[in-house]
């Protein structure tokens, strides 16, 4: 065929479909844009023009409901709020973090290993746990009486220099020898958690490459007597910083024996 | 073999590779989340495993299958070589090196981010960075389904591109569409955010980003079961197509309406607001268009064949159709399924109705029936047609490729139908395991295990299927015809096709205007306005 004569029978394949799909188009933006929230609007009490620009996404809010108001007082469980500065920083070990934390050698321990296993180790702990704490020690959401005084000591730079030089030191050792033979239902909590009492598995957020709340602590290489106290303590609503009482709900759940295997577990464990 | 053959051979080879490996691990899933205890299960297993099995049959399989595909209808409906074909085999190997990284990162436990990877959570950059090397190997083939189209142009002027050949370059023209938006996400947000050169990101705006390729690449999965129907099926039937410019219209339409639309995976989030989410909405809809023009084609090309054979009456004509053959009863088991999904389809894109089903099984039910059903199926059914062509033989007898087929059929409604009805009752998507003795899911089980029972079927079928292709390899196959019809001719063959039929220009300016119209202001908007934003999550490393 000619290209003259080509060009002839595409004409109309190009007018039509621009038109016909232009058409849709208007269509569309016509009832989406206009129509709808302005009959919507017009429900919700709204005028025109606020019910536009918030179809648009121009305004906060939906076009169909007034912005719902709530009288209800926040209760925060804890005070801090992340920042990607904080965390930042939370990754840089200082020589200030180094100086702030001679005041903690006497109950943690030298290089962050605590001599009194009812302390717990703070080396190789994740600088944002540690971080949380120390900012709930002070601001009253964890309530212990010697760490609150010294965290009320620290300034906010402090903590994160601390944070952040006891988050690079390294863990301790474990001695493979002590490592026990672990029950299989304990084992079975910790990577499986029991579904028929509603438990996940702890290591669904503490464990190796878990998609938990960032916060959560490490807890391989910590001192058995300090992590049944915490259990016995999330338990018995002693301790309640965690945010949506992620650790509170777990705790309940625990019978005596498995909070004592559990932290024997996690406090011997070579796994990770 | 020519170069495109053997081309095809590697390509679809590592498809249904990561095919099987996949149905293990589907099969797996399933296990996990019914009331019987499955082997090795943790949280950490279960999401490594849909990762796995997600990636595998999502981006692996259809990758490979569509490229593969199009080198061979490029060679054998053009009737000339392969331009560049050095090209090919780079981005078939720069696939195979972004499958092999995202695998290792998976399989060591560093990618448990599934294959929608979304944001906040972060997986190692090598798991994306693989993603993106099987991506830029697409392109290529991109580029040289386009480059083989302007060139039989210009030797043949005035020749109408053959169908099957227009309908490969509309993949491959809207695939370079649809990779644009995951392709900015991953490389300004996710990749720089994985390697911990940024702290936050902007979720909003990466999944802004990622509904933009998220529906157009299910008609890229999708678009050889439609080359299949529209080409192959008809002359495996005996008869004619009813109407070239149908097949050309509907593939058209899939460019255009594949893009502007993806809002709909959108509806619940805040980000977006009402009036952009209904423009996509009712574009959505119009996705009915070349879905009915099909279904009229189809039936009406598979009625000429039943005829000619010898069917009377109103449905005499089914009868009479050659059903023993694999690819007419692919094709009738796909429409079958297609209904099916088809209805789940409108549900989930209507906005009331979506809020309910959203997140939940059914929405995993539903793709499973529409794209591992129907279009999976039709994968199989183009594997049988062509692997005679690929390797010079044959079984002796189909009856393995029919009893593949029915095996797949019916595991994949076993499996399906049960899946949705767990949906509406609430069962979570993306879930490794279920509290059965609480008596609000107790009564979820028995269902669960009718969905696992068919998966096991479906793992058979899967099997089987590579049984089947390893047949065409065997000595004792017999020797296939050298060059058998596979497409089909029109009843009234084209031969005046107006340009705009035979090309891609005007429709990649109104695609242009619609996406403009459609994401211009939802990504602006992130821009505009100091949107907040979340704090990188990497789930890789010590927890
Ligand atoms: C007098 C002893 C003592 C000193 C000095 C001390 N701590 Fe503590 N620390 C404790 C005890 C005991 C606990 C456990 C408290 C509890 O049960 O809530 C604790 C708990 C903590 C925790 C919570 C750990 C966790 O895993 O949740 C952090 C963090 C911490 N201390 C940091 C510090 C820092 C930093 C310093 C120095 C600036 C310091 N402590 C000084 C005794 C001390
Ligand atoms: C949903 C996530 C989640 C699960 C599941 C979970 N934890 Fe926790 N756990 C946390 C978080 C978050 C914290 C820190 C709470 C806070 O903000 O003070 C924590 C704190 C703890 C602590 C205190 C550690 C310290 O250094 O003070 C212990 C001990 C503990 N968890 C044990 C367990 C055990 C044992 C299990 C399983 C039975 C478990 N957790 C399951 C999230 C979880
Ligand atoms: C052997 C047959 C199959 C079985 C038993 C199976 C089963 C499953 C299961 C149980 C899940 C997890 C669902 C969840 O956690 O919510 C899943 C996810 C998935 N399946 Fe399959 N599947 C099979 C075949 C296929 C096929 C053929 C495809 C497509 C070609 C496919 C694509 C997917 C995708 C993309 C996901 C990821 C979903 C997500 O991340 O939420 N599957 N499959
Ligand atoms: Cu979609």
């Amino acid at each position: 065929m000619k290209p003259a004569e080509l060009r002839e029978i595409d004409r109309p394949w190009r007018i039509w479909a621009s038109i016909i799909i232009v058409s849709i188009l208007a269509f569309s933006v016509v009832f989406g844009f206009l129509i709808l929230p302005i009959v919507q609007g017009r429900a919700a009490g709204l005028d025109a023009f606020t019910a536009i620009c918030r179809a648009v996404g121009i305004l906060p809010g939906s076009p169909a409901v007034r912005q719902p108001t709530s009288e209800a007082k926040a209760q925060p469980t804890t005070q801090v709020a992340w920042s990607t500065d904080l965390i930042r920083s939370l990754g840089q070990s200082t020589p200030a973090g180094a100086e702030v934390a001679q005041a903690c050698v006497a109950c943690h321990g030298e290089r962050g290993i605590a001599a009194d296993p009812q302390n717990p180790n703070l080396a190789g702990q994740s600088g944002v746990a540690i971080y949380k704490q120390l900012h709930d020690y002070k601001s009253g959401s964890r309530v212990h009486e010697v760490m609150n005084g010294i965290a009320q000591g620290l300034d906010g730079r402090q903590i994160i220099d601390v944070a952040a030089h006891f988050a690079a030191s390294p863990r301790r050792d474990l001695d493979p020898t002590t490592a026990e033979v672990v029950d299989e239902d304990i084992v079975r909590l910790v990577e499986r958690g029991d579904p028929a009492r509603g438990l996940p598995a702890c290591n669904s957020c503490h464990g190796f490459n878990a998609g938990g709340p960032m916060e959560t602590p490490t807890l391989s290489h910590q001192n058995r007597e300090y992590l049944a106290r915490q259990l016995h303590a999330f338990r018995s609503d002693g301790r309640r910083n965690d945010i949506y009482t992620r650790m509170r709900s777990v705790a309940a759940k625990l019978t005596d024996r498995e909070i004592d295997k559990l932290a024997n577990f996690y406090a011997t464990t070579l796994s990770y | 073999m020519t170069h495109a053959r053997r081309l095809t051979l590697a390509h679809l080879w590592v498809a249904f590779a990561a095919f099987a490996i996949a149905a293990v691990l589907g099969v797996w899933q399933m296990w996990a989340r019914s009331p019987l205890p499955a082997p090795y299960l943790t949280a950490q297993a279960y999401f490594t495993s849909v990762t796995a099995h997600g990636v595998s049959m999502a981006y692996v399989l259809t990758t490979f299958m569509v490229m593969g595909f199009g080198y061979y209808v490029a060679e054998t409906t053009l009737g000339r070589p392969l331009p560049y074909p050095r090209l090919a085999w780079l981005g078939f190997a720069l696939g195979i090196l972004g499958t092999l990284m995202a695998a290792a990162t998976i399989f060591a436990g560093n990618a448990t981010v599934l294959f929608t990877f979304y944001p906040p959570l972060t997986a190692s950059p090598f798991f994306y960075i693989g993603l993106v090397l099987v991506v830029v190997g697409s392109w290529i083939w991109c580029g040289l389904m386009i480059v083989a189209m302007l060139d039989f142009k210009r030797v043949n002027p005035g020749t109408p591109v053959p169908l099957a050949m227009f309908a490969t370059v509309a993949n491959a023209v809207m695939w370079l569409w649809t990779t644009v938006g995951v392709a900015a996400e991953l490389l300004f947000q996710v990749i720089p955010a994985a390697f911990g050169w940024n702290e936050a990101i902007d979720v909003g705006l990466s999944r802004t980003l990622f509904s933009w390729t998220l529906h157009a690449i299910v008609y890229f999965w999708l678009i050889p079961a439609y080359i299949a129907f529209y080409t192959m099926a008809p002359q495996a039937a005996g008869g004619r197509l009813y109407s070239d410019t149908m097949g050309r219209l509907t593939f058209i339409l899939f460019l255009i309406y594949s893009l502007p639309v993806g809002m709909h995976h959108l509806f619940m989030d805040p980000q977006q607001s009402s009036a952009f989410k209904f423009l996509q909405m009712s574009f959505t809809a119009l996705v009915a268009a070349p879905t009915l023009l099909t279904v009229f084609t189809i039936s009406a090309s598979m009625e000429i064949a039943g005829r000619l054979r010898g069917g009377k009456g109103y449905f005499g004509w089914i009868a009479a159709l050659p059903w023993d053959r694999p690819m007419v009863l692919a094709t009738g088991m796909a429409f079958f399924m297609l209904w099916f999904g088809g209805g789940g389809g409108l549900i989930n894109m209507s906005f009331g109705m979506n809020a309910m089903v959203h997140n939940t099984s059914w929405v995993t039910a539903h793709f499973h029936l529409i794209f591992g059903g129907t279009v999976v199926i039709m994968y199989f059914a183009i594997a049988y047609a062509i692997w005679p062509t690929l390797t010079g033989r044959q079984p002796a007898s189909l009856r393995h490729q029919r009893l593949q087929l029915w095996l797949w059929f019916i595991g994949m409604m076993v499996m399906t139908l049960p899946w949705h009805y767990l949906g509406l009752q609430g069962q979570w998507r993306r879930v490794a395991t279920f509290n059965y003795a609480d008596p609000v899911i107790a009564g979820w089980g028995p269902w669960v295990i009718v969905s696992f029972a068919g998966g096991i079927i479906l793992l058979a079928s899967a099997l089987l299927f590579v049984w089947n292709l390893l047949e065409f390899h065997r000595d004792r196959a017999v020797v296939a015809p050298e060059h058998p019809p596979i497409y089909a001719l029109a009843v009234h063959p084209p031969n005046r096709v107006p340009a705009a039929l035979n090309g891609f220009a005007l429709w990649n300016v109104l695609v242009l205007v619609l996406m403009i119209a459609a994401y211009g202001y939802p990504i602006a908007q992130f821009f505009i306005i100091d949107a907040p934003e979340a704090i990188v999550h990497r789930v890789t490393g010590g927890g």
